[in-house]
């Protein structure tokens, strides 16, 4: 009888840690959305020819003829894409982009970014604007459907938040006690670390650096703290490098914060950024040695670095731009030749996943900088005549092409991971067999390339879609609060690192389980290893930076 | 900006596409999870942690042929019971394939699609599995092979349900032996092809009858030997002259060498292919073995050894029941199978015509040749055959055949190896399987 209530007790505490889960999942998401935002316009734009008030919304406009123009001047001396009206920390900038009858400023033609002022007059064709305050306006104004419940209140505060996480990894950390005895004070071990790493990131981001809200940075510690605790029964010094990578990580993503604050100082560092990633991947290529196929890693004093990780961030910071310096040419084709190195240098190294996660990159990078979906339909048969290649030169990934879909049928040899996976996801059900109970963890690589089947085998089926739904979460957010970022870098950065986590996590989930062929790339925050760690925060700032308000605590103190 | 956000929709169609995928494996876990699960390469599954909590596995009288009792897993008390259902029920590996603990190894030990094993022994539904089996026919059968390989299956015809399954060799799982015996885990009623001899001058006949001759006013002549294609077809015995009936019920080899030849190597190809001979059915959820047919590369004196079935012709036990229950069912197969509460297709091998014309050629064997006595009064159509394997080996001995009686619809397929003449040896077997699975019917004789 005591057996039989023991084992009610082990079974409920899986469905409660799944149904747990959820909660935190949706009151992180549900709290972003109540986040209030700046919906007033900054400022207005009175079109005195035809007495027409516009508001302008963003810290970046484009004016001009064409449709696509923020703000949209009906006068055919205007040029289809005429000049760009942006917001600094100074003031209000007016830079003409090349238009054929130029811009003036109260009378006088300007070159460059100009500064203007309340009450300025602004000359382009025979239209002329005046800046005036937003306050003035007195038009509708629209919600973005995301942030449509709007409430001066988030739903649960950061800490309340941050701890129904740690509760949660509490419940982790019991279900390793319960299966395994001696790994008692290492599960309690990696738990406090684990709890001692999210508040510690709390007080620096909301306390030292004053950056408001907190719920990326939870969703970010729910996944490394789970990664790590079902790292706990399998490789301890794995877990160990989970949590102190998760540290270094959360330390750079602040310090990459602070750095991008100026979304013109990203232009001066530009080509440095460049030119550092292509002298990592080149250290890549001369000291790689092969493992598993790719020779992607190096080790510096022993441990093990991924360049191609590091530069996953670097390749954002290339790709994304202030909206005036977008326009230029040189600066579109710098990216494209330094895509070229990149997704070139990863295919010599064997590491195809990535070399993938990259091009799928540049085509949304080039897609979303210039619209035009020919150059990117042309990229993609270029890609697809080179995969062609690749197959016939590389037997191993040809091997992996071949298993592709049928891999239950080889289950001993090209299938073995994939059918792996499959079976021991079906044994691990909705709610899994208990943290430490489950068998794919044996399996080599298993806790990087494997670690979505870890997931589901030990915790069940629903956290892992959880999981994989936040990481799709982030990509429908970073576009929601992309249309009120301080420049068109924050907007498309975030947009383009989220995808680009999103395109990583489907690699990954769909190639383990048989739905792609199983490239082995790690899952975002999740899956063991330093490297991945490290870009994962890297790429998470980019949708921070994309909240306007992420860098109006500092000036503006609490509004509760 | 505005065109910035517009085009960045595109990273929404990714988000769309992940959630499609997500989707996909969804359904996928649904449809296939069982079958994800049920891999003999699960440890959730191995030997111990397996089959210690799993379900029982009765016969069609409710008999237990395995059941776990304080985490050990025991078999049926009778020895014999145990070697004669070794092949359907299972040991603890996941050697025999057609074995429910292999092939359903999940339901018995409460795979669900909510808590896959996940549950701990003592909150798991345990999934009992019902047998269409006899296992005491399937005792009497196996003793009756008396230590001989082959195998022997009886099934219903109308309904697919397979009252006796054997094949030997065979060991007892309860104490799997150090050594298993070569073969043992093949189940060769479904699994192996033998060499079909004289049952498949049931084909010939088939293919004779489609190949437009009028079978019922031929005659034939043996004289023990025949010139075929420049080379010898022999008989057992000088027929003489005989009608299609006494052909078939004395298997003279001269008159389907010529019923072959007559037909055409065509004729024989195709007809051998429509009736399923080179195919691969269904019995349960595992597929019999594929026969043999070709004849691309046959002389014509190979084409008239083809129509005595001892060209490179290879059949199925499983098969040869299918067929004979098609030739008792109209020319409608019902496929066989062997857990309760499984449901079987059917497919029509032959024209009802033909089968009526077959039928009545096979029963003319048993009631004039063999006599009625044989089957204890049941009414039944069939054919014997002894297949040369040569290599010095005694040749392979087969008796296949059905019952018409409405009550006792069974079709039956029994090959012993290195048996000798098959009537002597396959036909003892014969007799008890077919009287035995009667009698679990309801018949009394
Ligand atoms: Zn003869």
């Amino acid at each position: 009888m005591t057996q039989f209530m023991v084992d009610v007790a082990v079974v409920g505490l899986r469905i409660l840690l799944a149904v747990y889960a959820l909660i935190i999942i949706y009151q992180c998401f549900a709290s972003m959305r109540r986040q209030k935002r700046q919906e007033a316009p900054l400022v207005m734009l009175y079109n005195s020819t035809i007495r027409k008030k516009i508001p302008v919304l963003c810290w970046e406009n484009l004016i001009g003829r064409g449709k696509g123009c923020d703000i949209v001047i009906e006068d055919p001396t205007v040029s289809r894409s005429h000049c760009v009206l942006l917001r600094r920390k100074e003031g209000w900038f007016i830079n003409d982009i090349g238009s054929k009858s130029g811009t003036r400023v109260n009378g006088r033609p300007v070159h460059g970014r100009h500064r203007v002022t309340i009450d300025d007059e602004i000359k382009i064709g025979s239209t002329t604007l005046t800046l005036r305050r937003g306050e003035e306006y007195d038009g509708e104004m629209r919600h973005h459907w995301f942030f449509s419940r709007v409430s001066s209140k988030p739903s649960v505060s950061a800490p309340a938040l941050i701890f129904l996480t740690n509760l949660f990894h509490l419940f982790m950390a019991v279900e390793i006690c319960i299966s395994y005895e001696k790994f008692v004070l290492e599960a309690f071990e990696i738990l406090g670390a684990v709890v001692l790493f999210s508040w510690v990131f709390y007080l620096f981001s909301a306390g030292v650096f004053r950056r408001s809200n907190f719920e990326l940075e939870t969703l970010a510690v729910l996944l490394v703290g789970a990664g790590s605790i079902l790292l706990v029964s399998q490789d301890i010094m794995d877990a160990w490098i989970q949590i102190i990578a998760a540290m270094i990580g959360a330390a750079g993503y602040l310090i990459m914060l602070k750095f991008i604050e100026n979304p013109d100082r990203i232009v001066n560092w530009r080509m440095a950024i460049m030119i550092i990633s292509l002298v990592f991947l080149g250290i890549n290529l001369a000291f790689g040695r092969m493992e598993f196929g790719a020779a992607n890693r190096i080790y510096i004093g022993g441990v093990s670095v991924q360049p191609s990780e590091i530069v996953k961030v670097a390749y954002i910071f290339v790709g994304a731009s202030a909206l005036d310096h977008l326009q230029t040419k040189r600066n579109f084709l710098e990216f494209v030749v330094f895509s070229a190195l990149c997704v070139g240098a990863l295919a010599l190294m064997g590491d195809f996943g990535t070399a993938l996660i990259f091009f799928m990159s540049f085509i949304m990078i080039s897609i979303i900088r210039s619209g035009d979906y020919k150059t990117s339909v042309l990229a993609l048969a270029g890609a697809a005549f080179a995969v062609v290649i690749i197959l016939k030169f590389k037997p191993y990934i040809a091997q992996r092409f071949a298993v592709w879909g049928h891999a239950l049928e080889d289950p001993y040899n090209a299938g073995y991971q994939q059918s792996g996976v499959l079976t021991y996801i079906a044994s691990g059900g909705l709610f899994g067999v208990g943290v430490g109970n489950g068998i794919l963890r044996y399996y080599g690589a298993s806790e990087t390339d494997l670690v979505f089947g870890i997931i589901t085998e030990e915790i069940g089926l629903i956290i892992a879609l959880a999981f994989a739904v936040v990481l799709c979460g982030l990509v429908v957010y970073s576009r929601a609060i992309g249309t009120r970022s301080r420049s068109t870098f924050y907007s498309i950065s975030a947009s383009c690192a989220a995808s680009m986590m999103l395109v990583q996590a489907s690699l990954n989930i769909f190639g383990c389980t048989d739905i792609l062929p199983l490239t082995g790339v790690t899952l975002p925050f999740i899956s063991a290893g330093g490297s991945s760690m490290l870009s994962s925060f890297g790429l998470l700032a980019f949708i921070k930076a994309a909240d306007e308000r992420t860098y109006n605590r500092s000036k503006r103190l609490p509004q509760r | 900006m505005k065109r910035t956000m517009s085009r960045s929709f595109i990273s929404l169609i990714l988000a769309a596409a992940f959630l499609l995928g997500l989707g996909l494996l969804c359904l996928r876990y649904v449809k296939d999870g069982d079958m994800w699960a049920n891999q003999t390469y699960n440890q959730h599954l191995a030997f111990g942690k397996g089959l210690s909590g799993a379900g029982k596995i009765y016969d069609r009288n409710g008999t237990i042929l395995a059941q776990s009792v304080d985490s050990q897993r025991y078999y049926n008390e009778d020895y014999y019971t145990r070697l004669a259902t070794l092949h359907t029920v299972g040991d603890g590996s996941y050697n025999i394939a057609t074995a429910v603990q292999t092939a359903r190894r999940a339901q018995l030990v409460g795979h669900n699609g909510i808590f896959g094993y996940g549950l701990p022994e003592s909150l798991r539904p345990k999934g009992d599995v019902s047998l269409t089996l006899d296992a005491d026919v399937c005792a009497e059968v196996y003793e009756e092979f008396a230590g001989k390989k082959g195998a022997c299956m009886v099934y219903n015809y109308k309904t697919g349900e397979v009252l006796c399954m054997v094949s030997t060799p065979s060991y007892d799982p309860q104490n799997v032996p150090e050594e298993i015996p070569e073969g043992a885990y093949l189940n060769n009623a479904v699994s192996s092809t033998y060499s079909p001899g004289s049952i498949y001058k049931i084909i010939t006949t088939i293919a004779l009858m489609e190949s437009g001759a009028d079978i019922e006013n031929m005659t034939f002549t043996c004289e023990g030997e025949r010139d075929f294609g420049g080379d010898t077809v022999t008989c057992l015995e000088e027929h003489g002259e005989m009608d299609i009936y006494q052909a078939f019920a004395w298997s003279c080899n001269i008159a389907f060498a010529e019923a072959a030849t007559t037909a055409g190597a065509e004729n024989m190809q195709r007809v051998s292919e429509s009736l399923g001979v080179t195919k691969s059915y269904l019995v349960g959820s595992v597929r019999t073995a594929q026969g043999h047919f070709d004849l691309s590369d046959a002389n014509d004196n190979d084409l008239a050894w083809s129509g005595v079935g001892q060209y490179t012709n290879m059949v199925s036990p499983a098969y040869m029941a299918i067929l004979c229950g098609a030739v008792a069912n109209s020319g409608e197969a019902r496929l066989p199978h062997y857990v309760q509460g499984e449901r079987s297709g059917t497919t029509r091998l032959m024209s009802e015509e033909t089968a009526e014309k077959m039928q009545d050629i096979m029963r003319y064997t048993v009631s004039d040749y063999y006599g009625d006595t044989m089957f204890g009064g049941l009414t039944v159509g069939a054919k014997t055959g002894t297949a040369e394997v040569g290599e010095g080996k005694e040749p392979n001995a087969w008796m296949v055949g059905y019952s018409t009686d409405a009550e006792y619809p069974l079709a039956f397929a029994v090959v012993v190896e290195e048996g000798g003449y098959g009537f002597y040896s396959a036909g003892p077997i014969a007799r008890t399987a077919m009287i035995g699975c009667a009698q679990s019917l309801g018949f009394e004789g």
